[in-house]
């Protein structure tokens, strides 16, 4: 559903709900587009099937790396009003996974990271600090100089 | 998602970010993100459109590059529609209407369970046809089952967790989602595209399930307890299906 399609009132809750507030972060240096390697972040609650589902709430996340079978990842997003049709459709109109290696191949961008990483939408942004510290490390070690938020 | 940015900015990582609430972006002062013009829960535009997918993300990747954030591009295009020629999605079983006044008890969790037979060959269909890939699975417990206790929850007094050590509500929660989402998958067995709403506006309007959701949507929104009456407020009926309890 747009956003211009919802309801007056759920639209207005939705668009003027309380957020955090957050000075400007410096921006972080890096080279040219075609030598970073990138992951991909999503916000849908996907994870293996074999993975623990989300708990509400929490800022926890759960690691997919780059050479899974794709078709085996789940999504246990909590909100009712989360539209699944399109996960189902089409993996990366989500989690633009082939998308991102045929950049490589076409040399857009340097490579893809090993790693990627899912969490909760709908998770209060400070339950997430702690666990993004520690993910940033992680990054960093694989040697990742950009990421692409896919939020939902 | 915005926290998120700033987070791993701060420690050294650039970030860009798809943003479908522009709002949110702007207001949260995002590092570098783009603002699209797509349905919520899409940020890639549409499925199976490689090509423009593939332009959405290079268009977030190119904003890696600024360091003059914060950055908020808009992306200008709306994705693809379906061919002209092609019919508009349409569920692959035609299921009776949901009477007006549903059946009770163990007779309406036999109706359920007709209606669940006839879109089980399409389910089992549906998933092979997606590799494998499922909505359900959330909950080990069979659509027959779920149909029962849903059935049941309608009367009073509300029947036992069908799962240990599962509250009542969390098992309403997680067994009406497995139900929905064994429908919704065996709806798209059928090859073409379909929205959320136009899946939401067969589930919850033409579907004996769907008319099931709101019943118990009312009752528990009566409910004294708190976790109950979320689930009737919240947690059954998506908001852009809110309009059809009046």
């Amino acid at each position: 559903m747009h956003l211009h399609e919802m309801p007056d009132a759920a639209r207005g809750a939705l668009i003027n709900q309380e957020l955090p507030e957050f000075e400007p972060t410096p921006c972080a240096p890096g080279p040219a587009l075609a030598e970073r390697r990138i992951a991909i972040i999503t916000t849908a609650g996907l994870h293996r099937s074999n993975d623990a589902p989300f708990t509400p709430g929490v800022g926890e996340y759960r690691i997919i790396p780059s050479d899974i079978d794709m078709d085996d990842l789940v999504m246990s997003h909590v909100s009712t009003n989360f539209d699944r049709t399109g996960f189902i459709q089409d993996l990366n109109l989500v989690f633009p996974i082939e998308r991102l290696a045929e950049l490589e191949a076409a040399g857009d961008i340097g490579s893809v990271a090993k790693y990627h990483y899912a969490f909760m939408g709908a998770t209060p942004p400070t339950a997430m600090a702690a666990v993004a510290a520690d993910l940033a490390a992680n990054l960093k070690e694989d040697g990742v100089d950009g990421l692409i938020l896919a939020g939902v | 998602m915005s926290g998120l940015a700033h987070y791993f900015e701060g420690a050294g990582i650039a970030t860009t970010l798809i943003s479908l609430i522009r709002d949110h972006t702007m207001r949260m002062k995002s590092p570098r993100g783009l603002a699209v013009p797509f349905e919520l829960g899409r940020p890639f535009g549409a499925p199976n459109e490689p090509d423009f997918q593939r332009r959405v993300l290079k268009s977030a990747l190119d904003l890696l590059e600024r360091m003059d954030g914060p950055v908020l591009e808009d992306f200008p295009d709306t994705p693809p529609g379906p061919p002209a020629d092609m019919e508009g999605w349409s569920c692959p079983v035609n299921l009776a209407p949901p009477p007006a006044e549903l059946s009770e008890g163990a007779q309406l969790a036999a109706d359920l369970k007709a209606e669940i037979g006839l879109l089980s060959p399409w389910y089992a269909q549906s998933v092979a046809a997606s590799g494998g890939r499922k909505l359900t699975g959330q909950l080990d417990l069979a659509p027959d089952a779920i149909a029962e206790f849903l059935a049941a929850s309608l009367g009073d007094p509300l029947p036992d967790s069908p799962v240990a050590d599962l509250p009542i509500h969390r098992a309403l929660k997680l067994s009406s989602d497995e139900l929905k989402f064994f429908y919704i998958q065996a709806a798209l067995a059928r090859p073409g595209t379909v929205t959320d709403v136009e899946m939401g506006n067969w589930f919850y309007g033409e579907t004996l399930a769907g008319a099931l959701y709101f019943k118990l949507a009312a009752k528990f929104e009566a409910s004294e307890e708190p976790p109950l009456k979320a689930l009737g407020e919240r947690q059954l009926i998506p908001a852009h299906q809110r309009f059809r309890m009046a």
